[in-house]
């Protein structure tokens, strides 16, 4: 819950001289634009396992990092105290990226006060705060959660809950003197369940996560999480890996988004662009997929754990279309990059936390729907693999090449979905796959689990699908 | 700089353990760390970013009526901290009780630990570089223009890492260790407008260890390494591993001896312990107390002391990692909570990797994975990989798109070598592997 700008100034032990103070050393050295992150997150969670919860913990982690461009270039340095002499020997750290001391005041005539916003808008609908409610009251959902799983399905002999909620204060302030402050409050429900058939195991995960309070523990969320964790569960165990090779592949609405995060959604990050290593570093306007084709990347989902008031640049969050009619119309852009492509920036500056430098990153990404149906594009393939679960998504920036683990899926034979398939990799080169989307259903599902983003640094995303049909791929099997 | 922790930092740990038992823990651990950080990055032949950073943070582990919590903190003012631990008593006592927790049996506790330079991992050169010569030596790249080179990132750091490990039995468990790195990734273009890239790295506990010069070079090398790859069908090859990357067929091995996956039925290897799973000539031991050696340690998290131990022995399963908890929820001896510097022993009469290529004959070099993941329950893998195909022991050309797919069990007992390779800057000491009849999809 956003709270009074003095609030954040407590919290910080700062007041807005000392931010000036602060720009003003760090830009001692020429440097041409400062900024000032400060931080303080409180961490809590809670660890059911074997029947019990008997593991918990809480975390807290407080500090500021000082960034000082020259032009370009980047110097950082972040300090685990708010005093003066551990904030202003950051400064001076951050400062040698520069080297051509000035005496002359960062706050000339050309970047004037932008003022004191508010957020436009609190895209966190937190009735209850995490950190007013005791710990003690979880436990009684995470015990319902376990008895709801636990009385699905009797093949269940193992059922692990993790409960875990952080809420970040965050102060922003710059050499633009734009300064924004923001609370974000972040909850998240894991579940493991290790199944047994006879002799044979299977285990599968599922997660939920929002920017939301403590309300999001619920009865509609156990339901929602114990269905989940049974649906396939009798086709895993029947599953088998398929022959390999070329094959269309059809993924179904919702975590097939990762498709998109991983083969498109990083080539787009305008750093690997600026650089020149992503392989859509000179397509912009151009044609990268079929008409009709919208993919974006979102900031303004309320409640959504990749949405954001401002991002980590004090930048507004705001809904970013890549890609229209299937023209690549925007890269996701940070300051420096937006600087560097003179464009404004899109609110893709984020950071793990005080201790990183904030660097292009998705929000929520995914793609519109069209107008096929589902069970048509399936009914349209003779031979190919069905595929809607996935982990450990990876691409290669340069070649635009990505892999895709399928936890699960099924062999589609002529039109059919006829015997399920499991723990197979598809493979791939991600504007090729672009260009070679056949159909796009009019379902789209953003997946609400707890996906995290690992480039350099961890950030919470999410991504979403409709279900789609993609000509060809690789798919690895006996 | 005699150490990054001080002798105020290290009497506040040592009061947050006595308070805490004041409060009412019966038994605590506490791990007081910090590090300093410098880094240099170069885009292109220039320096492009600069970072500096001295992290800390104080860990309790607290045992209160039977039951347990974990909590950090890096706010470290004693007063705060004092708040912190009432607080964090008040909700290990709301948890419910687990009889199997507890603090390590004493006499498994390091006791040659407490100076922290025991290992000899510590560099004093990093007390006096400066910013320029941190520069200096992270300016490595090659000479621009250079063909087919679109772009290049490099990144030198070093690092120092000072931590004490405190326990209400008495433990004070110290490990100090400075840590050099330099890395490059290159990125180069044919005619055609496709990318290809690579890195190459290295690391050292000690300065005059690392190997700076030629880094870039080599990843420059390697990127134009995988210019015009080929496709080849799919089907059974023979599958040789290169060093750098050959721990990713090791880690889901590990991680299935690990006491977690083990308790929860969610390993492959479970009731593995002393039955012969993997072929003879495997043999796998943990060496975590090389003197100067990456990533050796004494103690484990909760201050056990490390031995030397097999892992694997001529195929045979000889250790479980198992800290105090699960030892006592599985009702086992406890070992260590996981591995620290693990060895595979040569076999098949190779030593380098044109060892084993030329005794591979024909097949796929895998230089790099690209995702795929290993079912922990059952050891069903699928990797995606990159290479180059290979016939006569010589490399052909590379590949791309490919995927290999199997089972752990089965692969390991397809081993047909181990060469005498591997880096000492990898955390894990697993040369050039050759594996026959391996599936391929492409």
């Amino acid at each position: 819950m956003i709270k009074d700008k003095a609030y954040y100034f407590h919290t910080f032990r700062v007041d807005r001289p000392v931010l000036d103070r602060l720009i003003t050393e760090g830009l001692r050295s020429g440097g041409s634009y400062c900024d000032l992150f400060f931080e303080n997150t409180a961490y809590g969670n809670l660890l059911l396992r074997d029947g019990a919860v008997t593991s918990g913990g809480s975390h807290v982690d407080y500090g500021v990092g000082i960034r000082v461009l020259c032009g370009e270039k980047t110097g950082y340095a972040y300090s685990e105290s708010t005093s003066w002499a551990d904030m202003s020997e950051c400064a001076r750290a951050a400062a040698q990226i520069a080297d051509a001391p000035t005496e002359v005041s960062p706050f000339g005539s050309q970047n004037p006060s932008r003022g004191e916003p508010n957020p436009a808008a609190d895209r966190y609908p937190e009735q209850e705060p995490w950190l007013s409610t005791p710990m003690s009251g979880f436990l009684p959902f995470i015990q319902r959660l376990e008895a709801s799983v636990k009385g699905r399905d009797n093949r269940i002999i193992k059922v692990i809950v993790n409960l875990s909620f952080q809420v970040s204060d965050i102060l922003m302030y710059n050499s633009l003197r734009e300064l924004k402050w923001d609370t974000r409050p972040l909850g998240s429900v894991a579940v493991t369940a290790v199944f047994q058939q006879g002799a044979a195991v299977e285990n599968k995960s599922t997660s939920r996560s929002f920017r939301c309070g403590v309300e999001m523990l619920s009865e509609s969320l156990i339901k929602d999480l114990s269905d989940d964790i049974v649906r396939g569960i009798d086709a895993r165990f029947e599953a088998r890996r398929p022959k390999g090779g070329k094959m269309p592949v059809v993924m179904g609405a919702g975590a097939s988004g990762i498709l998109l995060h991983e083969a498109m959604g990083h080539a787009f990050e305008a750093d690997f662009n600026r650089k020149g290593t992503s392989i859509f570093a000179d397509k912009m306007g151009r044609q990268i997929c079929p008409k009709g084709i919208q993919i974006i990347d979102d900031g303004t989902l309320a409640g959504n754990r990749g949405a954001l008031n401002f991002d980590d640049e004090g930048v507004p969050g705001q809904k970013t279309y890549m890609v229209e009619d299937g023209v690549l119309t925007s890269y996701l852009h940070d300051r420096i990059s937006a600087a560097h492509y003179g464009v404004k920036p899109t609110g893709n500056g984020r950071r793990e936390s005080f201790r990183y430098a904030p660097i292009p990153r998705m929000r929520a990404t995914y793609m519109e729907s069209g107008t096929a149906k589902a069970e048509d594009l399936i009914a349209s393939v003779q031979k190919g693999i069905f595929v809607d679960e996935f982990s450990n998504g990876q691409v290669q920036i340069g070649e635009g090449d990505f892999t895709f683990y399928v936890k699960s899926g099924w062999l589609i034979e002529g039109g059919r979905l006829t015997m399920p398939v499991k723990d197979i990799n598809i493979i791939g080169n991600g504007p090729q796959a672009l260009a070679d989307l056949q159909g796009v259903a009019d379902d789209l599902i953003v997946d609400p689990a707890a996906w995290t983003c690992g480039k350099e640094q961890s950030v919470p995303v999410s991504c979403g699908i409709p279900t789609v049909l993609i000509g060809q791929l690789t798919v690895g099997g006996e | 700089m005699n150490a990054l922790l001080s002798a105020a930092e290290i009497a506040l740990a040592q009061h947050c353990l006595a308070f805490a038992q004041e409060q009412g823990a019966q038994q605590v651990r506490i791990t007081l760390s910090k590090t300093l950080l410098n880094l240099v990055g170069v885009l292109n032949g220039e320096v492009d970013k600069i970072t500096h950073s001295l992290d800390r943070s104080l860990q309790l582990q607290l045992f209160v009526d039977g039951r347990f919590g974990t909590f950090s903190s890096n706010r470290l003012d004693e007063e705060g901290l004092e708040a912190f631990i009432r607080d964090a008593i008040g909700t290990v006592r709301m948890l419910e009780a687990d009889s199997c927790r507890s603090l390590p049996a004493p006499e498994r506790l390091a006791k040659d630990a407490a100076g922290g330079r025991e290992l000899d991992l510590y560099d004093e050169a990093v007390e006096s570089l400066t910013p320029e010569e941190r520069r200096r030596l992270a300016l490595q790249s090659v000479a621009w223009p250079a063909e087919h080179l679109i772009a290049e990132e490099g990144e030198y750091s070093d690092s120092v890492f000072d931590s004490i490990t405190l326990d209400s039995q008495g433990l004070f468990a110290r490990h100090t260790e400075t840590s050099f790195e330099i890395g490059y990734e290159s990125t180069v273009e044919d005619a055609q407008g496709n990318h290809f890239s690579s890195y190459w790295w290295d690391a050292a506990p000690r300065l005059k260890d690392l190997r700076l010069k030629g880094c870039a070079q080599k990843a420059y090398e390697r990127a134009l390494a995988q210019m015009g790859p080929e496709k080849i069908p799919g089907g059974k090859y023979t599958l040789v591993v290169d060093t750098e990357c050959a721990g990713r067929l090791l880690t889901p091995v590990l991680n299935a001896l690990g006491g977690y996956n083990l308790q929860q039925k969610n390993s492959f290897l479970a009731d593995s312990l002393g039955k012969k799973l993997f072929p003879e000539q495997l043999t796998i031991t943990d060496k975590p107390r090389t003197k100067g050696d990456t990533g050796c340690r004494l103690f484990d998290s909760e201050g056990v002391a490390t031995r030397e131990m097999p892992v694997i022995e001529k195929g045979v399963v000889k250790t479980y990692f198992l800290n105090t908890y699960i030892s006592a929820k599985m009702g086992l001896e406890p070992t260590v909570e996981d591995a620290t510097r693990i060895v595979v022993q040569p076999t098949g009469g190779c030593a380098t990797r044109e060892d084993v290529l030329r005794k591979a004959g024909t097949g796929i070099l895998v230089t790099g994975f690209n995702g795929g993941n290993s079912n922990p329950a059952t050891g069903n893998f699928s990797y995606g990989i990159e290479g180059f195909f290979f016939r006569d022991g010589a490399i052909v050309h590379p590949v791309r798109e490919m995927l290999i797919t199997g089972n752990l069990i089965g692969l390991w007992n397809q081993l047909l070598a181990a060469a005498d390779d591997a880096r000492p800057c990898l955390s894990k000491r697993v040369p050039t592997l050759a594996f026959t009849q391996i599936d391929f999809s492409s």
